[in-house]
């Protein structure tokens, strides 16, 4: 038998409804408090910062830094959903061993936190989208693509947060991930300015972070660039959204059903 | 949906031994390790359709281990373990569609209504929408629960919870329904709520098993008993035959001072006892056996009664606590 994400069927959706419906239920506590941070983002560093630089890769500041906005929002929606609020459904409702002991697997339920995390990601992605539109930021019609990119990247930083969710002793140890993983990436991803600024070294390591990518490429289509290099950006996006998929969905298996 | 389900176990117990067409759940020498820890260690058990299994033992002692592997949320590491005839490890999909069960810790989604609860458990197997609302107010009105249909989590009792978690368990109308400690902690008048549920649900015809740390609670329930110690089987059977097999049928509790507990134990050796501190117990066939105990230790407060499953408990697994 399977136990990683071939053993998948679409029951997994059912939990991902749970998810949804618990989220309608609480919307006024979910979607105000997570937007806090990108307008933050986009007062502080697009209209602050961005009044002292005159132009970036031959743009105006806000239109390179709002891939790198819109991308670090989706991501944090979905790293919070998929740890601190995949561990406590996990160890302090018990939740999944509710749904585990009905027919759905507990690779569904990894795949459902997974495809959740990267829902709430999208979510947060749009809200930001539809500020920076009004803004007058978006000038091309392939940033309606952006979001495709953006629930990608949530999804992968989903099945990250799970995977190390399944890992995990106790919550504690989601302050590691943070400070270790998630910080860095936050601002290592060529998010507030262009990755070839770093030593190599940096660089490579930064290139390894999925975000990157997924910033690359949402860029590229809000600035209409076409690049050779974006292929190999797509592909490692890809890959490693399935890597930790599969990882995740195995350490979850192993986690719930011991 | 159910006679589908059926028409497929019948096939798998067919082209199985002919000898356990009734099994519903069959385990041969199961075990469970948990690195260096034998959680459950070489157990052997047979469950036939319709009757009410209960299984006790002291805290550690594995039940709750093997309740999880028999609803499949934890995999055997050795030995094999069959629920309708299929493999566990093989076939937890199918076996998990026929369960009910009421997990120890309540599990409720608090942030959804009562009727959500169900709802949306219902949609986990696979019942659909319209059949779930109707299921909802049956379970609700069968667990005495109908006002509290809107109510969120959080605003029910203790007790009212425990109910709505059996109601839940109910909703796929399971053919083995698995309940780990469902009365723990709960008030008399609940406790006989869901006795008299449980029972009821034995007539129709499901299959119960059940752990308990009341004995009461498993003499009243349970057509069987097996009595685990540290991860293994020590004795099993009807509550009856398991008293009238392992103690006598009276029993004299005696409390007496620290000191003269050593004694007395001494000077009757002759009889069967325990002891727990200041508290002895001595067992006999024949109450009149007591006299010359109760003569020697004329102020100690003392009761005579027939002998109860608890006592099995304690002779079988010991009085030390762990």
């Amino acid at each position: 038998m399977n136990k990683g994400l071939l053993s998948v069927t679409p029951a997994f959706i059912k939990v991902w409804r749970r998810n949804a419906q618990v989220f309608i239920t609480l919307w006024k506590f979910n979607i105000f408090p997570s937007l806090a941070e990108p307008l933050l983002f986009i007062f502080v560093f697009g209209l602050g910062l961005g009044s002292y630089i005159e132009s970036m890769e031959g743009v105006p500041y806000i239109e390179f830094v709002a891939a790198g906005i819109i991308g670090t929002a989706a991501i944090m929606q979905a790293t919070f959903e998929c740890t601190y609020g995949s561990y406590f459904r996990m160890k302090m409702q018990n939740t999944f061993e509710g749904i585990i002991s009905t027919p759905i697997s507990a690779q569904e339920v990894s795949l459902a936190e997974i495809t959740w995390g990267a829902t709430r990601g999208l979510v947060n992605a749009l809200l930001v989208l539809v500020v920076l539109l009004l803004m007058g930021v978006l000038h091309r019609w392939q940033a309606a693509l952006v979001p495709v990119i953006m629930f990608a990247a949530a999804f992968n930083f989903a099945a990250i947060g799970v995977f190390v969710t399944s890992r995990v002793a106790q919550m504690e140890y989601f302050h590691f991930y943070f400070a270790g993983f998630i910080l860095p990436a936050q601002f290592l991803s060529g998010t507030f300015f262009p990755i070839e600024r770093f030593p190599d070294a940096v660089q490579a390591v930064a290139w390894v972070i999925p975000l990157s990518s997924f910033v690359d490429i949402s860029r590229s289509l809000m600035l209409g660039r076409h690049d050779i290099y974006l292929l190999p950006e797509a592909a490692w996006a890809l890959a490693s959204t399935l890597i930790f998929a599969e990882l995740a969905v195995r350490g979850m298996h192993r986690r719930l059903v011991e | 949906m159910i006679s589908a389900r059926s028409a497929r176990t019948h096939d798998s117990i067919a082209s199985s031994d002919k000898r356990h067409i009734d099994m519903i759940v069959e385990a041969r020498s199961l075990t469970k390790r948990y690195g260096d820890l034998t959680a459950v260690d070489a157990i052997d058990f047979g469950f036939e359709a319709g009757r009410c299994y209960g299984f006790v033992g002291p805290n550690g002692a594995g039940k709750t281990t093997t309740m999880k592997m028999v609803y499949c949320i934890a995999r055997p590491t050795a030995g094999t373990l069959k629920v309708f005839g299929l493999d566990v490890c093989e076939q937890p999909r199918e076996i998990k569609a026929g369960l009910g069960v009421v997990p120890q810790e309540n599990n409720l989604d608090p942030d959804l209504s009562t009727c959500q609860n169900l709802i949306v458990y219902a949609r986990y197997f696979g019942i659909r929408h319209e059949d779930a609302a109707g299921k909802c107010d049956e379970l609700l009105g069968f667990m005495h629960l109908m006002e509290k249909a809107r109510a969120p989590i959080a605003a029910l009792s203790g007790g009212m919870k425990r109910r709505l978690v059996l109601a839940r368990a109910l909703l796929n109308d399971p053919r083995l329904l698995i309940l780990d400690e469902p009365t723990t902690g709960l008030d008399p008048q609940v406790r006989h709520l869901i006795w008299d549920k449980l029972l009821e649900l034995k007539e129709r015809g499901i299959t119960l098993l059940l752990t308990t740390h009341y004995m009461e609670e498993a003499q009243k329930l349970c057509d069987e008993v097996l009595i685990m110690n540290e991860g293994r089987k020590v004795d099993g059977g009807s509550p009856g035959s398991l008293i009238r097999k392992n103690v006598p049928a009276q029993v004299l509790e005696l409390r007496v001072d620290l000191a003269a507990a050593g004694e007395a134990v001494a000077r009757f050796p002759g009889m069967e006892h325990q002891r727990s501190g200041q508290n002895l117990y001595f067992y006999s066939r024949d109450a009149a056996e007591f006299d010359e105990i109760i003569s020697a230790y004329p102020g100690a407060e003392r009761l005579i009664r027939p002998a109860s499953l608890e006592d099995v408990f304690l002779k079988l697994t010991g009085m030390e606590i762990r």
